[in-house]
């Protein structure tokens, strides 16, 4: 408990430094471009790819469920549609996001430590964590809404190819039924989540590799780590916002 | 000058500095040698404020430096320049960037200025054509020449260097200690080097300190070394087989 409330205690000082004010503006601007294309927009096939077959899947198997003639067929579009925006689209990604951006976060970042580059930017003057992090945290809050709507998108698309091309529905019907009683609050209740779930993928994974003590060894156990804890945070955090946003 | 007064430090139940009391000269390659474990790299980190010290004070001419708080640190810290172990350079920069990253953090000089700045480290340390290498692309002489350069770009008061020499073959690490000794006479700077190597106490040992289990054991410079009475000192100076061999025509 003592340990737990220790790392609670660093994760929340490690914050405070993180969010101190940058030295030059311009030198994080540029970090923070530099973060959007490689934690953003590097993470674009996987997500695509991930939320194609999942929407596929989806609607093949909402089709196999609604296997009866008091279903009309275009819920099969509206299940699907309701599926990937309100769960799929952000918490799925996020647990994939968790895996390839927050491994890679805390095994640079661990690296670095090892390596003594962060004590050579502390020998320097510069606010390593804030230098470090706080551009990875500003780069995926940004860039991680756009996934998520680039994967619902995505996703509805997987979902009408596979439906219409395994003949469980007509491409009229499945249209029909993506429009069908569309609430907009929802792509906003998705959205929080995801700004969300990318603070918590990147400020853990980096608190992860921060505090790496020793070796390679420890830089792999801190990117399971970085994995692990990201992931559980997450399941944990869709479960509270979803009682907040949609109760 | 640089001095240390009655510095302790633990690492749990593990006294690692014990009573600390040394002066490092302007102008002098200071040497810190000690065995592996000895607390070397530890009195070198607590000097420069990686490590907070558990008591004592550390001085840099009048300004007590260990009691500063990040902001007024941040004054002295651009004023030093300091070599690591295993160079510790950016990996996801280039040589340029390297040497031109503390320029663009603590100066508002324009790039051209900078790229003026940098191309004369890199002469300095002879080292050219590097500008667009990557880290991973250098032998380890020429990481540590690069780190040296960027150690240099912001004109330091006070260099540190720790095992400047590790891993490198006998010819390049003579020509690591004859730059840094260079170095400090250009440009009079307090330089510490923390090292193991007999042959930089020997080439570059102005001011020698000897650490033996987190303290001070003995204190002089590369003419004394060889003629000392004190045996755990005679141990570590006298411990490979050349020197075991050469000693006995000194004696």
């Amino acid at each position: 408990m003592i340990k737990f409330l220790t790392q609670f205690g660093r994760y929340f000082l490690l914050l405070k430094k993180v969010f101190s004010r940058p030295e030059k503006p311009y030198i994080y601007y540029k970090q923070t471009m530099h973060e959007l294309v490689y934690l953003g927009f590097y993470s674009v096939g996987i997500v695509s790819i991930i939320s194609f077959f999942m929407g596929a899947v989806i609607t093949l198997q909402t089709a196999y469920n609604t296997e009866n003639p008091i279903y009309p067929t275009y819920l099969i579009g509206l299940g699907c549609r309701d599926s990937i925006i309100l769960e799929f689209s952000s918490t799925i990604s996020a647990l994939i996001l968790a895996g390839k951006v927050g491994s890679n976060i805390a095994s640079e970042i661990g690296t670095m430590r090892v390596t003594e580059q962060i004590d050579a930017l502390e020998m320097m003057g510069v606010n390593s964590a804030s230098y470090l992090i706080l551009p990875k945290i500003i780069a995926t809050l940004l860039f991680f809404p756009i996934l998520t709507l680039l994967s619902i998108c995505v996703g509805i698309l997987g979902g009408w190819l596979a439906g219409t091309s395994a003949g469980v529905i007509t491409s009229e019907n499945f249209i029909y039924g993506i429009q069908y009683a569309f609430i907009p609050y929802y792509i906003t209740y998705s959205l929080i989540k995801t700004v969300v779930f990318a603070f918590i993928i990147t400020s853990v994974s980096s608190f992860q590799g921060y505090y790496v003590d020793g070796g390679s060894l420890e830089v792999g156990r801190a990117s399971t780590k970085a994995v692990v804890f990201s992931s559980v945070l997450i399941l944990l955090f869709n479960v509270v916002l979803t009682q907040l946003l949609l109760s | 000058m640089i001095s240390v007064r009655h510095l302790e430090k633990w690492f749990d139940d593990n006294h690692v500095l014990n009573d600390i009391s040394v002066t490092f000269e302007t102008g002098k390659t200071n040497l810190i040698i000690g065995r592996s474990g000895s607390g070397k790299t530890v009195l070198l980190k607590s000097i420069v404020g990686l490590h907070e010290v558990d008591s004592g004070e550390i001085w840099f001419e009048d300004v007590l430096f260990n009691k500063l708080n990040f902001t007024e640190k941040k004054k002295i810290r651009k004023e030093m320049g300091m070599l690591f172990q295993g160079s510790a350079l950016f990996d996801s920069l280039t040589v340029e960037q390297n040497i031109q990253f503390p320029l663009d953090m603590f100066t508002d000089n324009t790039q051209e200025e900078k790229i003026e700045r940098v191309n004369f480290c890199l002469n300095r340390v002879n080292l050219i054509n590097a500008n667009n290498l990557f880290p991973s692309e250098l032998s380890g002489g020429m990481k540590k020449r690069v780190a040296i350069a960027r150690a240099i770009s912001l004109k330091p008061k006070y260099l540190f260097c720790d095992e400047p020499n590790s891993g490198l073959d006998p010819p390049n690490a003579i020509l690591i200690d004859a730059l840094i000794k260079e170095i400090t006479e250009e440009y009079l700077i307090t330089t510490i080097v923390n090292t193991h190597d007999m042959n930089s106490v020997i080439e570059i040992g102005e001011n020698i300190v000897f650490i033996n289990e987190g303290s001070i054991c003995w204190e002089g410079n590369k003419n004394e070394i060889l003629h000392s009475d004190n045996e755990i000192l005679n141990d570590f100076v006298f411990a490979n087989a050349l020197a075991k061999k050469l000693r006995n025509p000194l004696k």
